[in-house]
């Protein structure tokens, strides 16, 4: 997906923006992915797949942030944006190290509760918690593919444990680094988004195209109170049309344009 | 980006929740299949939910396995629910335990309270962004509050936040059904533990934090108590025993307040009611000045009335040489001298119009210090004057008609019965008190008032009384 994306955009400032915030908007939302599968740990829907699912989008997720990195680090250190620009980039930059840090605590959590409560002992008390089911589909959508693989042997619940302090290091480390490198005053962003924006839906930051579309759903019912499903398979059929017809015209486009 | 560098110094080595590691290994023993808690499927109407507990039962447990009483139980079963280790399913905003058949449900462990995982604001602010999305913008009253004033000063992450919020919604959305009911229930449960809803105390408040590692401090705190005088414990413990006993129904926290604390339920009544210069003050504050002669002194409404009373007595100069020794310890440096002075030629020279009766060696000692004056000069004599006061007038005080008068007419408000909605529009009509500045400025021209007023003393009435020709009065007592 990687290079795939960076072969497709060429290497101009305005490309390099949008690469970024595509970048930002598929770190985002392993960062959220992430947190719903920490959540599950300990609990009684844990079990050698969430470890397994756990391990795969912690990977990627260092994956998105290094590129992200790079990119952003390359914009801010070009002396020649413009005022506006620069603003711009700052807000991505607030955006990622925000990110950031919700992932190095989720790490370091996993790791705690990954360590108090191993799979593998005779007498496993699991925290009954009430959630049973499997937490693949929100893995799948992390990484974002059709169905999750799973190959790990049967003892990554232990082993697993060594290379994520490894990388809470790395992690950390990298955080570091990036302070010190690059001079952003983030209390001197201002957000673009007004209070309620979340209540719009609207797609996500930058003009996502290959891979990141997310569908959005809207529940109509309050969950508790235990609403029916119906509406959210109507929506996901029309979801589903929107975004046919979105990616045909732009195709369309693209071949007006680069033809 | 949040400040990184706070260490939480000494929380490590003496964590103020040290009983949270050990709430940890009862929820797990909690969950054995054999000997734990016995679960049951909680039915809503389109799904069942597993693992849910009644309340009955946890305390049931709770009572065999540690074998203590059932209110024991009870209350060790409110502390779980207290710290969120475990939730209410109905009615989830009092985290209390109920021994009937409400039904509980137990808490993931990334949501258990934790010493070294301070909750922090940037996740309160995305969950309630997931909550606005869900409530489709509906919040309850304080949680719009806290919104609006979280993005007010987390404006610069605000984007995040919103970004986050709907990922993470969208996420939640992969889940079946009955696993995102739990997750939802789970997390705002969490929320109400850590972001109580008003009315409501947090069992996770433990004070402010430490900022020094209290391990470094050891080597002087141990000389420093070597060093200490000693006490015997049986005096040192009949004297807090004293005092427990004597201040039992003045304590807010032991005895209510009237008419109401204004601390729960946002009615000033009782500030206004114990202000320093009331006329009437209350019945328990009146009290309070026949514990201790200090306790008078150091009520502004107690002082003033023994005040009157030896103004009664013509023997006002006491107290008012008290208080200037007590001004000159408090005030500015600069006036220091000035006010030396004023105490001097007032109430310690020869023939001073306000003459107080101090023996000869602390006459000595403190007209010696004068010639170079500093703020604690005065302090012997001071002490002497207090105990006097205490030792003779006090006594007599107590007994006068001018106690007795206030005693009478001391007010013993009635106890407040709000209820929620008044509550809630006291909550929404609080304002800010009197400012200190304007609070000064009435005591400064309080002061000036009784400073032109008639004469209090003895000496100056016999002044004036030998002035117009009468023979010399007999030396004061």
């Amino acid at each position: 997906l990687l290079s795939r994306l960076s072969v497709l955009l060429a290497d101009s400032n305005m490309d390099r923006e949008e690469f970024c915030k595509t970048m930002l908007d598929a770190l985002n939302k392993v960062t959220a992915c992430y947190r719903h599968l920490v959540i599950a740990l300990g609990s009684t829907s844990d079990s050698q797949n969430l470890r397994e699912e756990l391990k795969k989008t912690r990977k990627k997720a260092q994956e998105l942030a290094v590129a992200n990195r790079n990119k952003l680090t390359e914009l801010l250190k070009d002396k020649t944006t413009s005022k506006d620009d620069r603003a711009e980039y700052e807000r991505l930059w607030v955006l990622f190290t925000s990110s950031m840090e919700l992932l190095e605590v989720d790490m370091k959590r996993s790791l705690e509760i990954g360590q108090e409560f191993p799979l593998k002992v005779p007498t496993r008390h699991l925290i009954q918690t009430g959630m049973t089911g499997s937490t693949t589909t929100v893995a799948a959508r992390a990484m974002s593919v059709q169905n999750m693989k799973y190959d790990a042997d049967s003892n990554i619940d232990t082993a697993d444990l060594k290379e994520l302090q490894a990388e809470i290091t790395q992690v950390g480390q990298m955080m570091e680094e990036m302070e010190m490198k690059v001079q952003v005053a983030p209390w001197a962003v201002e957000a673009k988004q007004e209070a309620g924006a979340e209540l719009k839906s609207t797609l996500s930051v930058g003009n996502s195209s290959v891979g990141v579309i997310s569908i959005c759903e809207e529940d109509p019912k309050d969950e508790i109170d235990e609403g029916g499903d119906n509406n959210g398979m109507i929506t996901c059929v029309a979801g589903f049309v929107f975004v046919a017809i979105v990616v045909i015209a732009g195709i369309l486009g693209y071949f007006v344009i680069g033809g | 980006m949040t400040i990184r560098n706070v260490r939480d110094h000494g929380q490590r080595f003496r964590p103020r929740m040290a009983c949270l590691k050990k709430v940890e290994s009862v929820m797990l023993e909690m969950q054995d299949p054999k000997t734990g808690v016995k679960s049951q499927p909680q039915r809503l109407v389109i799904t069942t939910i597993p693992h849910a507990i009644t309340g009955e039962d946890i305390v049931a447990w709770l009572t065999n396995c540690y074998s203590i009483e059932t209110e024991e139980a009870w209350a060790l079963g409110t502390m779980l629910v207290a710290f969120g280790y475990i939730y209410p399913l109905q009615d989830h905003k009092r985290l209390v335990i109920k021994p009937d058949a409400s039904l509980y449900r137990f808490q993931t462990p990334y949501f258990w309270p934790a010493q070294q995982w301070p909750v922090e604001d940037t996740d309160y602010a995305i969950y309630l962004a997931k909550r606005n999305i869900r409530k489709k913008g509906i919040l309850e009253m304080y949680e719009q509050v806290q919104y609006n004033s979280l993005h007010k000063w987390m404006n610069h992450k605000w984007d995040f936040i919103v970004m986050q919020a709907k990922e993470q919604y969208r996420a939640g959305k992969e889940r079946k059904k009955p696993d995102r009911v739990v997750f939802d229930c789970q997390e705002r449960a969490y929320w109400v533990v850590h972001r109580p809803p008003p009315g409501t105390v947090s069992a996770m408040d433990y004070g402010l934090e430490r900022m020094v590692d209290p391990n470094t401090e050891e080597m002087i705190f141990t000389q420093q108590s070597i060093m200490r005088p000693r006490v015997k414990s049986s005096v040192s413990i009949g004297a807090l025993v004293k005092y427990s006993v004597t201040y039992n129904k003045h304590d807010p926290f032991l005895a209510p307040c009237l008419p109401s604390n204004p601390w729960v339920t946002d009615d000033v009544t009782y500030w206004l009611l114990n202000m320093a210069n009331v006329e009437i003050p209350t019945k328990m504050r009146v009290e309070r000045w026949t514990f201790s002669f200090a306790e008078l002194l150091s009520d502004p409404r107690g002082r003033d009335d023994f005040r009157l009373f030896l103004k009664k007595e013509f023997s006002g100069e006491n107290l008012a040489f008290w208080e200037a020794c007590e001004d000159l310890k408090w005030g500015t440096a600069a006036t220091m001298n000035d006010k030396a002075q004023q105490v001097y030629k007032t109430f310690l020279t020869r023939g001073a119009p306000r003459w107080i009766n101090i023996d000869g060696k602390t006459m000595e000692v403190t007209v010696k210090g004068l010639k170079h004056p500093h703020r604690y000069v005065l302090d012997a004599a001071q002490t002497h004057i207090f105990m006097l006061m205490k030792k003779d007038s006090y006594g007599r005080y107590l007994k006068s008609p001018v106690f007795k008068d206030t005693q009478k007419r001391a007010i013993c408000p009635d106890q407040h019965m709000f209820s929620v909605s008044q509550l809630e529009a006291n909550a929404r009509k609080r304002r800010p008190s009197i400012s200190p500045i304007i609070v000064r400025q009435l005591e400064q021209e309080e002061r000036a008032r009784m400073a032109t007023s008639g004469p209090v003393d003895i000496t100056q009435v016999m002044s004036k009384l030998s002035n117009k020709g009468k023979e010399v009065p007999p030396s004061k007592k």
